[in-house]
């Protein structure tokens, strides 16, 4: 059996998965099983260039030249490289250095051999030494400036203790937002298998910082943290950058606070939301760590490093354990790289940081019997965090959501006899229910119809109930003039009753209606409004449906 | 440093650059790429759909041609075998008129420089190419993009040096192939071709319908890897000038109508209608026995070479090739596209290759002209037979002459007597060649063969006579919401403007469109009346959601049209 079965994803999501892949016999079964089951042609390439890749890793260049015979001009740079990588005799690559020079001599190329010698000699030498000596930067490069030289953190605090996940719970309006929520429940996820892969229990800390966001601290544990750590203050009602940063900081260093006995989060993650870019940017600054932002996956694997710039060593490679792996699309999502963040050894790259697209992973359900504690963060914020003053903000028109209402009255193209007058006695219809809302057949939105200005504003994609609009589930549904198309039918068809009021006794809408009124909706329209008036239920209707 | 890193210091420009890039992954595109990569030219292919062919149509049969330089299957050895439905070796046109049919047997013409003619689906077809192509081109350095719309040419002062994309950043390259087929955007963009005259176009609509194997070779009396096709002609298209066909694929076949966009327009048509009365009509029942499961509807314009086919297909480092060229011969009934444009694409990969080695790369379209003119490729698309009897056979009075006699008792008469010799006619490439482009050939001739030679069209299959005496027609195929519902889109931003709103200057798409229809409200084009002040304007409005990409608008109606994005709009599944 295989780990992840191709059939049952998406293409858009494989891409990662498959490339966190090792094992070319998975791999054939996974492509087996495609073949079978889809047969997507995408999916197959993703996973034949996967297989290529391994065995070009395993099986190494098969084509390789030979260098001590090579004229290096017949070689691309990148060629060059590859070839360069693997000599170790640096005789060899003196005498290539000199065929170099003769030939084309490419500044590019004589690089790569010189870093080359370097690497190996380095490692040479090392056998006795304890490894290259450490020169801080500024001693090491004293003619540059040295913008963290004031910073405690940066150098010199490796091998500190690092533990837990933590969540930045960002929220709108008073409200968790769900890109936090989805992330909280991943990080649950990741957690819950931790202790059994290395021994001991680490936790999802969520971050709230606000105007009366404890209420929300609860929430954020129902939705998967073990803690809630949380900041209250009426001046924080508004998301600006300054206090937002520093309070996060402060919590990810709070030597102070009894809940916790390590050094900083071992993992810091944010929604990639508008404030969530800005803030995971300036929370890892702060803490001199890096961010990958815009993930659209994230999981916790060992991985095998040989950068002499990570291991110390030149020429060994060393494994780091629980490195968060954060794969993000680029080029636009053509290629996917997975960004690891990993310390030096004389320089912290703790949290390791991402940012999360919203969307990415599944919206968790609540458990609101979930236990976890909640803990206020106590830090006096000084005025001069505040310079910045929110003067005036806006909320973006927050669209219109058609579904929850218990009866939508839809209008087609039925109404284009007199548009206007169609809208204006839906609206009516609209307004003889409790709890109606007015939706539209793309048909009406997309028409070069012309409307009075007082019901213009109802003219608008929003209110587009089917497969490019909305979907909803109401008791009743009206629709008035709309044949029943199927690219609307898939939007409305789960409604308890539906009464369709049409003039042409064939139109397809009749298969799906529980009551059609054939006739003029200029004319039923408002004879239902009436009917509803007066006897003010659904069943009031039946007088006027018939079929 | 990484390899990239190597990689990229190497690149001087700072946009990426490819020795060739080719857009479009249909024959033309694919004939280019494969022949540029086999002569380690380093090639990169952009392609629009989802997976090549997801945007294409043909009828479709691929010829290769025995007096042509490139033929696909020397291009790609496993094509016949792997991306071909059945070798077609028969061949019919039935001349129609009412309830008479007179058939001739085509074997002759079909047969004709012919060395072998194999019916295809172009999505099964395509993506099989974009296959090889992919691994041909890997090995240069390049290789095949789907999804990524090329949207233009990039200039540097005023010289054409690559292209732009909407997908990725735009892309240098010393030699542009644009297979990009008919309503090319980047022929236009360099100013070669324009979409102005209905008369310079054909539109092809099509059909293909679910039938097993078995039954197929049943019904059409062929073996397993045998197969037929059968062309339709007379009045059985309200007057309309163009023809039907049907091709035997695999498990299904092939059935459209191919007419001339001006007629089309002309007459106020409408394309589903037209294929629906040949679909219905009695003379296909003898296949089709009542039964009809349509698994695709679908359509595209084509260009008429003879007068569109671009003399000097090149301007700088661009060379168009295939559709996007003109390149597609209608030789009477027969329609040879694919196998030109396979041509053309051989060729420009022969003259970039050429030219580069004789040092100068910019010499490569005036060696691609030169090579289409010397293989034959350019008398083929614009005989200049037909110039010279175009102005005459094309004059109204000629064929006001032509119908009277051909109408006259005596006309009748002459026909009969020489019944041998229309067959032979039509079996005549350089008659063929000839046919004037006007009603009196299309329809008039072949009207006047079946009523004067025709025999009764045999009744009716008795599996739908019998239940249902009164039954109009044989089968029913779905109506345009079905057939729109059927398709696969991924809707994405409107990719074609309405400039001008008013029915006269639009109002041909409502029934040229092959998915609007007038009195239908779910197309793309929809008649509209709208009251200003109580006076009544007729208008278009447009919703592209349902677009099925034909290209018929762009020259019908004022628009500003373009393809869409890579991946969106509609994706077709057999084409
Ligand atoms: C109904 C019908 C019947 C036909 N019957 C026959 C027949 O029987 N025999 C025959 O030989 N020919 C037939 N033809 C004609 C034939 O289909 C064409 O001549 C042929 O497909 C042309 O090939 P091409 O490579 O030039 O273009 P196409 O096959 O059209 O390929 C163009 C490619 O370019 C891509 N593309 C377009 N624009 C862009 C862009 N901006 N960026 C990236 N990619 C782009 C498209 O997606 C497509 O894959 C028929 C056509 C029709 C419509
Ligand atoms: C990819 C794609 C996605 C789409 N997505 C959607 C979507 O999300 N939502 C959507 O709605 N559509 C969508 N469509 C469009 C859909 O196919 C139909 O075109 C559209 O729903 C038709 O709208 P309509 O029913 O109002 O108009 P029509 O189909 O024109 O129907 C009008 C109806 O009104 C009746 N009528 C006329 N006058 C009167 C009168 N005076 N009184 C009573 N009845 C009258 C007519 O008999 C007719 O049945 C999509 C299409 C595609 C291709
Ligand atoms: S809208 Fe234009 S391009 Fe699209 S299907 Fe209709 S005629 Fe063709």
């Amino acid at each position: 059996m295989v780990e992840i079965d191709p059939t049952e994803h998406e293409i858009a999501d494989l891409g990662p998965k498959v490339n966190g892949v090792d094992d070319i016999e998975e791999l054939e079964a996974m492509l087996e099983l495609e073949r079978e089951g889809p047969d997507r042609d995408p999916v197959k390439t993703l996973i034949e260039s996967r297989i290529e890749t391994l065995e070009a890793e395993a099986g190494g260049d098969e084509a390789a030249v030979d260098p001590a015979e090579v004229d290096p001009a017949e070689l691309s740079l990148a060629e060059f490289a590859n070839m360069v990588r693997d000599v170790d005799d640096v005789d060899l690559l003196r005498d290539l250095i000199e065929r170099e020079r003769d030939g084309e001599d490419r500044d590019g190329a004589i690089t790569q051999i010189e870093n080359r010698i370097e690497a190996i000699e380095g490692t040479e030498q090392d056998e006795d030494d304890e490894g290259p000596e450490y020169v801080p930067p500024e001693e090491k490069h004293p003619d540059l400036d040295h913008p963290t030289a004031d910073k405690t953190y940066v150098e010199g605090v490796s091998g500190e203790t690092y533990r837990d996940m933590w969540v930045y719970c960002e929220t709108q309006r008073g409200e968790l937002v769900d890109a936090s929520k989805e992330i909280l429940g991943k990080a649950r996820e990741l957690m819950d298998g931790y202790a059994d892969r290395y021994g001991d229990e680490e936790d999802v800390i969520a971050v709230l910082i606000g105007d009366d966001v404890a209420d929300l601290a609860e929430e954020a544990i129902a939705y998967g943290a073990d803690r809630a750590v949380y900041h209250d203050d009426e001046r924080l009602d508004r998301f600006r950058h300054k206090p937002y940063t520093e309070i996060y900081a402060h919590m990810c260093r709070d030597f102070e606070a009894t809940w916790r006995d390590y050094h900083e989060p071992r993992y810091n993650v944010f929604p990639a939301t508008h404030n969530g870019r800005d803030l995971s940017a300036l929370v890892q600054a702060e803490l001199d760590s890096g961010l990958a932002s815009d993930c659209s996956d994230l999981y916790i694997e060992e991985a095998m490093i040989s950068n002499p710039a990570k291991t110390g060593t030149p020429g060994d490679s060393e494994e780091f354990e629980r490195v968060l792996h954060m794969p993000r699309p680029d080029f636009s999502g053509f290629e996917y790289s997975t960004i690891l963040c990993i310390d030096k050894p004389h320089r912290d790259f703790h949290p390791q940081g991402a940012s999360v697209i919203p969307g990415t992973f599944d919206l968790p359900d609540p458990d609101p019997e979930r236990e976890g504690e909640v803990v206020e963060h106590d830090l006096d914020l000084p005025d001069d965090w505040f310079q910045v003053e929110v003067v005036e903000y806006d909320r973006l028109e927050e669209g219109v959501d058609l579904t929850g209402h218990d009866v939508i009255v839809a209008l087609g193209r039925g109404i284009g006899d007199d548009p206007t007058e169609g809208i204006e006695l839906g609206l009516d219809l609209v307004g003889a229910f409790d709890d109606a809302a007015l939706g539209l057949s793309r048909g009406v939105i997309t028409a070069s119809y012309e409307f009075a200005s007082h019901v213009e504003d109802y003219i608008s994609e929003e209110r587009q109930i089917g497969e490019s609009g909305q979907v909803v589930e109401p008791e009743v549904y009206i629709a008035a003039g709309i044949s029943g198309a199927v690219q609307h039918k898939v939007g409305m068809d789960e409604s308890d009753t539906i009464i369709a009021v049409n003039e042409d006794p064939e139109a397809d809408i009749r298969g799906f209606s529980d009551y059609f009124v054939e006739g003029d909706l200029f004319e039923v329209l408002p004879r239902l409004t009436a009917a509803i008036e007066e006897g003010g239920s659904v069943a009031a209707m039946e007088g006027v449906a018939d079929d | 440093m990484t390899d990239a890193d190597a990689a990229g210091a190497a690149e001087t420009a700072d946009h990426e650059h490819y020795e060739a890039v080719v857009v479009g992954a249909g024959p033309g595109g694919a004939a280019a790429a494969a022949a540029l990569a086999r002569q380690d030219v380093e090639t990169l292919v952009l392609e629009r759909g989802v997976d090549a062919g997801s945007k294409n149509v043909s009828g479709g049969l691929i010829y290769a041609e025995e007096s042509a330089p490139y033929t696909i299957d020397g291009l790609f050895p496993d094509f016949r075998e792997a991306a071909s439905e059945r070798p077609v070796d028969e061949y019919y046109i039935h001349n129609v008129a009412g309830d008479r049919v007179k058939t001739f047997d085509l074997d002759r013409v079909h047969h004709h420089d012919t060395d072998w003619c194999d019916s295809v689906l172009r999505r099964r077809m395509d993506s099989w190419l974009a296959e090889r192509v992919h691994e041909l081109t890997r090995e240069t350095g390049g290789g095949l993009l789907t999804e990524v719309r090329v949207n233009g040419l990039l200039r540097e002062n005023g010289e054409i040096v690559g292209v732009t994309c909407d997908e990725i950043d735009p892309i240098r390259a010393d030699l542009i192939v644009a297979a990009d087929g008919v309503n090319s955007e980047l022929a236009r963009d360099a100013g070669l071709m324009d979409w102005d005259d209905p008369d310079d176009w054909f539109q092809g609509v099509k059909a293909v319908v679910d039938m097993d194997p078995d039954v197929v070779n049943d019904r059409f009396d062929v073996d397993p890897d045998g197969g037929a096709a059968h062309l339709f002609s007379g009045d059985l298209f309200e007057g309309v000038r163009g023809g039907g066909f049907l091709y035997t694929n695999e498990d299904s076949l092939s059935i459209g109508t191919v007419f001339h966009l001006d007629s089309l327009t002309a007459e106020r048509a409408e394309p589903h209608e037209l294929l629906d009365g040949l679909l219905t009509h009695p003379l296909l029942d003898r296949w089709l026995q009542g039964e009809y499961e349509e698994r695709e509807y679908s359509a595209k314009l084509v260009p008429d070479s003879k007068k569109v086919a671009h003399p000097s297909p090149h301007r700088g480092r661009l060379l168009l090739v295939g559709d996007a060229a003109g390149q597609m011969q209608a030789q009477g009934p027969i329609i040879k596209g694919m196998n030109h444009a396979v041509t053309a694409g051989g060729l420009a990969a022969e003259a970039f290759v050429e030219a580069r080695t004789r040092g100068d790369a910019s010499k490569a379209g005036e060696l691609y002209e030169r090579k289409l003119r010397e293989e034959g490729v350019m008398e083929k698309l614009r005989p200049r037979r037909y110039r010279a009897s175009r102005a005459v056979s094309e004059n109204d009075a000629v064929n006001r002459l032509g119908s009277a006699l051909i109408d006259s008792p005596l006309g009748a008469a002459g026909l009969r007597a020489a019944e041998g010799l229309a067959e032979r006619a039509f079996n005549s490439p350089l008659l063929l060649g000839m046919v004037p482009d006007t009603r009196f050939s299309y329809v008039t001739v072949p009207s006047r063969i079946a009523e004067v030679l025709g025999e009764p069209i045999e009744e009716r299959s008795y599996a739908d006579s019998s239940d249902d005496a009164d039954d109009e027609d044989g089968v029913r195929p779905p109506d345009l919401a079905d057939r729109i519902g059927d398709l696969t889109y991924d809707v994405g931003d409107p990719h074609i403007e309405l400039l001008d709103e008013s029915y006269e200057a639009s109002g041909a798409a409502v029934t040229a469109c092959p998915v609007s229809a007038e009195a239908f409200g779910g197309g793309c084009y929809r008649d509209e009346r709208i009251q200003t002040n109580g006076e009544e304007k007729r208008v278009v409005s447009l919703d592209t959601q349902p677009c099925i990409e034909c290209g018929t608008c762009a020259v019908v109606a004022d628009t500003e049209w373009e393809h869409p994005s890579g991946g969106k709009g509609v994706e077709f599944k057999e084409g």
